[in-house]
């Protein structure tokens, strides 16, 4: 019994490893993931109250943060009721995506967050629209108002009712960077938890602590300028030295928190204008 | 039979959905809980290496498939894990009722560790050895910590529907 699960396992994972994004499997998983998009979305709306509200007391690097998030708990508490607070909230959060969606050039799809990736080595979520209304592979996906859109990350597999995004934070997601002060350029990779880490391109710059990182628009590594420039990305949190000089980091905090992260708009750029 | 098998998929998608929604919102110290790997253990102490064993396979394709990652890895893992939980819990005589939480709490580092090791071999993941050995740690941890929710619910379901044995002398 075990011999048959195993040998089986172990086909799977062979033909995963030899197809890649293109085969039957990918094409089953893809079928799986959309079945069970309705499904998040409708645990997702029913229990993130819950889940907000453990997540703010179980996360807590600090006194200090969980003191802050008390005391804005309370405010809310005795503000109205907190269903009023949370509607307002979110009408707030999709006038701004509105703004933006207004000032941005290409076309874009405001999509609701309902799943966020369960591995801890990919950092993924799952939002409620896809190929049906016109949402493709490789589209950029931001946040934020019109006056400062934010990158969250680009799609990686759609189906047709909902689509994946990696976050800008997964440490297989490259983003070419500019710093918006001293504009220097490199590259932003993702660290996963940690601060995203920005390798630049002439070392020994000045640089100068909370500058603005802004997506500079040409290509990295294969992704044919997949960002239109100017989206923000993030502040300058430290500037780190090699030991030899020969290479500058500089960690950049993201502008987006992604826990909390609930609406977004999808991009439509066409990846052959890019 | 019938009764079991479809308890059995309940569970397991209700786990994956769990997982994929609100506990992936509840992380501890920046790691997700792994609650078919609570399942899977859970399933194996209750039932035996076989159950384990089928119980791992068919809740890790479903991760792997339903959440789209590397296919086939999660199933190995949880197939051989199961087994030999299910196979260790066979020699071990102790009456202590925290004997599931320390079962599931080895059984989820070393699962883990076994996860990260496939997975980094395929090249499918290339994190710092720290980070690794933080997720397998943290990973049971929090596995730990949710066995007694989950362990007295799967009891309660599993041994309703277990056929009665009959037994005469």
């Amino acid at each position: 019994m075990v011999v048959v699960l195993v040998s089986i396992s172990l086909a799977v994972i062979t033909l995963d490893y030899r197809e890649g994004e293109d085969g039957p499997l990918a094409g089953l998983g893809r079928i799986a993931l959309a079945t069970m998009a309705p499904l998040q979305e409708a645990v997702t709306t029913a229990t993130r109250p819950i889940g907000d509200f453990f997540s703010g007391l179980v996360h807590l690097p600090s006194l200090e943060r969980e003191n802050e998030q008390l005391r804005r708990q309370n405010e809310e508490l005795r503000a109205a009721s907190a269903a009023g607070a949370d509607k307002e909230s979110q009408i707030q959060q999709l006038s701004d995506l509105l703004g933006l969606k207004e000032s941005l050039t290409p076309s874009s799809v405001p999509a609701v967050v309902i799943g966020n990736g369960l591995s801890n080595f990919r950092y993924t979520i799952t939002i409620n629209r896809g190929s049906s209304d016109g949402v493709e592979r490789d589209q950029p996906v931001v946040t934020g108002s019109a006056q400062a859109p934010i990158l969250v990350g680009r799609v990686v597999a759609v189906t047709p009712f909902s689509a994946e995004v990696q976050l800008i934070i997964d440490r297989n997601s490259v983003v070419a960077g500019r710093l918006s002060v001293s504009h220097e350029t490199g590259q932003i990779q993702g660290q996963g938890d940690q601060d995203l880490r920005m390798t630049l391109v002439t070392p020994g710059t000045s640089v100068s602590g909370d500058e603005t990182v802004v997506t500079q628009g040409y290509e990295v590594s294969g992704q044919q300028g997949l960002y239109p420039p100017g989206l923000v990305i993030g502040e300058v949190s430290r500037v780190i030295q090699d030991a030899d000089g020969l290479q500058e980091f500089v960690t950049v905090r993201p502008a987006v928190d992604f826990s909390t992260l609930e609406f977004v708009l999808v991009l439509q750029t066409s990846r052959s204008e890019g | 039979m019938l009764r079991r098998t479809l308890a059995l998929a309940a569970v397991i998608v209700t786990a994956l959905l769990l997982q994929s929604t609100v506990f992936s919102q509840i992380k501890l110290l920046g790691v997700r809980p792994e609650l078919l790997y609570v399942v899977t253990i859970s399933m194996a102490i209750l039932e035996g290496p076989n159950e384990g064993a089928i119980v791992g396979f068919a809740g890790g394709m479903a991760q792997d498939f339903l959440l789209d990652q590397p296919k086939g890895i999660t199933a190995l893992t949880l197939t051989l894990l199961g087994y030999t939980v299910g196979l260790a819990r066979q020699y071990i005589v102790s009456p202590s009722p925290l004997l599931p939480t320390i079962l599931v709490a080895v059984g989820t580092f070393c699962g883990v560790i076994f996860y990260e090791i496939v997975s980094f071999l395929l090249g499918q993941i290339d994190d710092p050895l720290l980070y690794l050995l933080r997720v397998a740690f943290l990973s049971a941890l929090y596995s730990a910590v949710l066995t007694p929710l989950v362990y007295p619910i799967l009891r309660r379901i599993f041994e309703r529907s277990r056929p009665r044995r009959v037994v005469r002398f």
